[in-house]
């Protein structure tokens, strides 16, 4: 597993190179937005069951057959798994929006992710589908533009100081589209 | 490789849980006080070959012998291979100033040196002298502030005991 400062490690002992200012210039950048991307973290972290079981609720308004007799998220020990799985993928880009590198979300999670399901037979297209809306309400509740409406009576907004936290919502959103990309 | 943020996302992942309050306190931790340890990074980075050179001089004025017929520094070649040596080493401790952890020292230098070493019959203490100069050459705040002076120093210490 890398994070963004053994990820320069590695790619300058590649070629034998110390790491200069160059490559600090981007490192600083991670230092400067240090607590940010902690915020966007705990942002994730606090609203994690909110996030899944909204996107996996989603998944099945669209698509209701998902919950008739025959469906993949008919029983509710299939649905469980839904969410249990909604939450693992979660976790993991918790751990990668911390890191501020994509290696642990591919080594753990993605790895083999797309051929399990296969084999289960569960429905690609679903599953990517309840990412994406995950991927909508994680960004909403890192830049803050998450409303009464969207949220219901979970409503949940995370009061930080203001500020432009759009770089990091978009790294954000860039791990969510490499799992969705991974499931296609 | 080992630093604060993969130490914590492990912890968290074997835990299967969501990186916790502390967890990110202990990340913030490190964030602030990384500043010292990136500026350590780039002024080494930036006068490398001076460094590496000085480092190299000091140990052979040092153990004159190593250049007789016979020795680890017999002819050019040998000697070149020296200063490469200083220069990996050193490379390992700017690449640790930037992770923030001796990770790429102990996983790329330390690791099966001592085994290297007594294959080749090379001398350490020859190293020792070259890192030990270093030490002492390292001045704040002419090359850099007493902070990164520190950091880099704690690290070169490093690298000396596990040659020692």
């Amino acid at each position: 597993m890398l994070d963004a400062f053994s990820r320069a490690v590695v790619s300058a002992d590649a070629k034998t190179a110390t790491i200069g200012e160059s490559e600090l210039a981007a490192l600083r950048q991670y230092v400067a937005n240090g607590n940010k991307r902690l915020d966007a973290v705990n942002a994730i972290a606090s609203n994690a069951s909110c996030i899944v079981s909204d996107a996996v609720s989603g998944m099945i308004c669209e698509n209701t057959g998902l919950i008739q007799a025959g469906g993949n998220c008919y029983p509710n020990r299939r649905m469980a798994s839904c969410l249990r799985d909604g939450e693992i993928v979660l976790r993991y880009i918790s751990y990668a929006l911390l890191a501020g590198d994509a290696s642990v979300l591919d080594d753990r999670c993605l790895n083999g992710l797309k051929e399990t399901y296969i084999a289960l037979g569960v429905p690609l297209q679903s599953a990517g589908r309840a990412v994406a809306i995950m991927k909508a309400s994680s960004c909403a509740h890192i830049s803050e533009t998450n409303t009464p409406g969207m949220g219901g009576t979970r409503f949940n907004k995370m009061e930080t100081i203001q500020g432009d936290c759009s770089a990091v919502a978009s790294e954000a959103a860039s791990y969510f589209d490499r799992i969705i990309s991974a499931l296609g | 490789m080992k630093s604060v943020v993969t130490t914590v996302v492990t912890a968290a992942d074997a835990a299967g849980r969501f990186p916790t309050q502390s967890d990110l306190e202990s990340v913030q931790g490190s964030i602030q006080r990384s500043a010292a340890r990136l500026e350590a990074a780039e002024k080494l980075a930036a006068g490398f070959d001076k460094v590496v050179q000085e480092a190299g001089d000091a140990c052979f004025k040092k153990y004159p012998y190593l250049k007789q017929a016979g020795e680890a520094g017999e002819n050019q070649v040998k000697t070149d291979k020296c200063y490469r040596d200083i220069a990996h080493y050193l490379r390992l401790i700017n690449y640790s100033l930037v992770v923030g952890g001796t990770g790429p020292i102990d996983e790329w230098g330390i690791a099966g040196a001592r085994e290297v070493y007594r294959a080749l019959n090379l001398p350490t203490a020859a190293y020792v002298e070259a890192f030990s100069y270093t030490r002492e050459r390292a001045c704040a705040p002419r090359d850099m502030s007493p902070e990164a002076a520190k950091e880099f120093k704690s690290l070169l210490s490093y690298v000396i005991e596990s040659l020692s």
